[in-house]
């Protein structure tokens, strides 16, 4: 049970930095991102590839996370180019669009989830301690201080910066934003950039465990998703918390057999149960009228 | 004879694909207000976007100091030196006032600068600018062109929904940044405060300049306004531009 609970620590952390990536690039640029997790998939793939073909782990790195970060880049160009006018639901119906289009072009280059499925390196792999039958993996640790690092490092960027002030007020109000001489499209790009960097990262950090195929990376934004409503799409500590929450209640619901076959319905019930409890002083017509 | 501030020559401007602004030109000299006048509808604001780079402009030339910008987008033309204080006192509500001055600031000229003109926000530096009242917002938007270290700045009426002493206030603002040598391009909805600080005026009708000339001659010849504004003869009695502000009038203070 507590071996279970702490597997879900693993899955927790690396959910709660998907989830932080999900919630910065909303709050930043104005983009519920659904091609994060595909984007991420595509760097961590280039990489594998990379050392697939006898490329040594330590260049293939950078290599996939600069691969990421271009791909990241160019969505995010389209979407400042194209559409940097248009409302927060078109931005998101075309974020849909090229995520379906990038699952396409990846299972096409990469394979499927029984034909494509790759051994990608498992760095932290072996156990940083045990007592008893419980055995705590390198990776927990890994992915809850990176999840931790970001969330403090962003907040000090975001209140301690000029950058992260400018990006704040961009967030705010990005037209008046550009009227005291922000450069809009160029920081939203390097936002992208950013973006799409850390989740190869986390993404190279969870394929091990997961299979390590291209169809059930991609599709990590779904849990991604439910992480960043927990966080209500706007606070970085709670979106934090959620991840691990979310995390350890799958490794609960798997060491429990009772319900180890509905555990992925795991997030959306903790997504049901919030939703009712934030809104449970609303009055529906003033809360819900258009 | 100096080149202007701010040039405008023959611009057109589109709303939605319709026609808004008809080939206006004007010029705004340095270390002077100019004041843009018109009824409700003439396009005054659609110009002050166009030239702020908030509406594409479909004619003409904008230019900056003698340097075209009309092609430039919003942030090169701030950047560029052309502050814009919007119509709906646009702070960002989030940020401190502080820090709202910290973002725009590109130059030497930093915070203490905004607090010199208006000491008031000196005392509010660590508040959220959306906890302001609404004529300590406006000073904010005012302050934070200031910092952003302009040689233009655009102010599109300001004055709405405050009280008549923070009207002033604000008006004499104004005429600091005008000390300061900078060039103003005022939309005021009370032509007369606006014209005892101006030295040259235009009276938008329709989207075309359908007068222009000094300030003096507008001030002095209220039916010579008023024809600018209507392009007819005052009815007696009838709705003309605002005078003065109502020493009635409500502030409006919600934050």
């Amino acid at each position: 049970m507590v071996n279970s609970v702490i597997a879900g620590l693993t899955s927790g952390g690396v959910y709660a930095l998907l989830g932080l990536c999900v919630v910065l690039t909303y709050r930043l640029v104005a983009v519920v991102n659904f091609t994060m997790a595909a984007v991420g998939a595509m760097g961590a793939f280039v990489m594998v590839s990379l050392t697939d073909a006898g490329v040594s782990a330590w260049l293939a790195l950078p290599v996939g996370v600069a691969a990421g970060a271009a791909l990241s880049a160019a969505l995010g160009a389209v979407l400042v180019r194209w559409f940097g006018g248009h409302g927060q639901n078109t931005k998101a119906a075309v974020s849909v669009a090229l995520y379906v289009a990038l699952m396409a072009v990846g299972l096409r280059l990469f394979g499927s989830t029984t034909t494509g499925a790759h051994s990608f390196p498992r760095p932290f792999d072996a156990p940083v301690f045990s007592a008893g039958s419980v055995v705590v993996p390198q990776s927990a640790l890994v992915s809850l201080a990176f999840a931790v690092l970001i969330t403090a490092g962003v907040g000090l960027v975001l209140h301690r910066t000029r950058v992260g002030l400018r990006l704040q007020a961009l967030s705010e109000q990005p037209s008046t934003a550009q009227v005291v001489g922000i450069a809009a499209p160029r920081l939203a790009l390097v936002v992208w950039v950013v973006i799409g960097a850390v989740t190869t990262l986390v993404i190279l950090l969870v394929a091990p465990r997961l299979g390590g195929d291209f169809s059930t990376l991609g599709k990590l934004i779904n849990t991604a998703l439910a992480v960043a409503m927990l966080g209500a799409f706007r606070s970085l500590p709670l979106t934090l918390a959620g991840g691990l929450v979310l995390g350890c209640l799958e490794g609960l619901s798997a060491a429990v057999e009772a319900v180890q076959q509905y555990q992925g319905v795991v997030p959306f019930l903790v997504i049901v149960v919030l939703l009712w409890w934030r809104s449970r002083h609303e009055v529906w017509d003033t809360a819900h009228s258009r | 004879m100096s080149v202007p501030a701010l040039s405008l020559k023959d611009v057109s401007i589109k709303r939605a694909d319709v026609p808004v602004v008809h080939g206006v030109s004007l010029d705004v000299e340095p270390a002077s207000v100019t004041v843009l006048l018109g009824a409700n509808g003439a396009g005054k604001t659609t110009l002050m976007d166009g030239i702020a780079g908030l509406a594409r402009t479909g004619g003409g030339t904008v230019e900056l100091d003698g340097h075209r910008v009309d092609k430039l987008p919003t942030y090169r033309r701030a950047q560029a030196g052309l502050a814009y204080v919007e119509q709906a006192r646009t702070v960002f509500r989030t940020l401190t006032v502080e820090q709202n001055l910290l973002v725009s600031q590109t130059g030497d000229r930093g915070p203490e600068a905004a607090y010199r003109l208006f000491p008031e926000l000196d005392k509010r530096r660590t508040l959220q600018a959306g906890s302001l009242s609404g004529g300590e917002q406006q000073m904010l938007v005012l302050g934070r062109a200031l910092v952003s270290g302009p040689q233009t700045v655009l102010i599109d009426e300001m004055s709405a929904g405050l009280a008549p002493v923070v009207v002033r206030r604000l008006m004499r603002a104004v005429t600091d940044l005008v000390e300061l040598g900078i060039a103003v391009l005022l939309i005021e909805q009370f032509a007369h405060l606006a014209l005892e600080i101006g030295s040259r005026a235009y009276v938008l009708r329709k989207g075309r300049v359908a007068f222009e000339g000094a300030c003096a001659d507008l001030r002095d010849d209220s039916a010579r306004l008023h024809a600018a504004y209507f392009g007819t003869a005052q009815p007696h009695g009838g709705p003309g531009p605002a005078d003065r502000p109502r020493p009635d009038a409500a502030e409006s203070e919600r934050p």
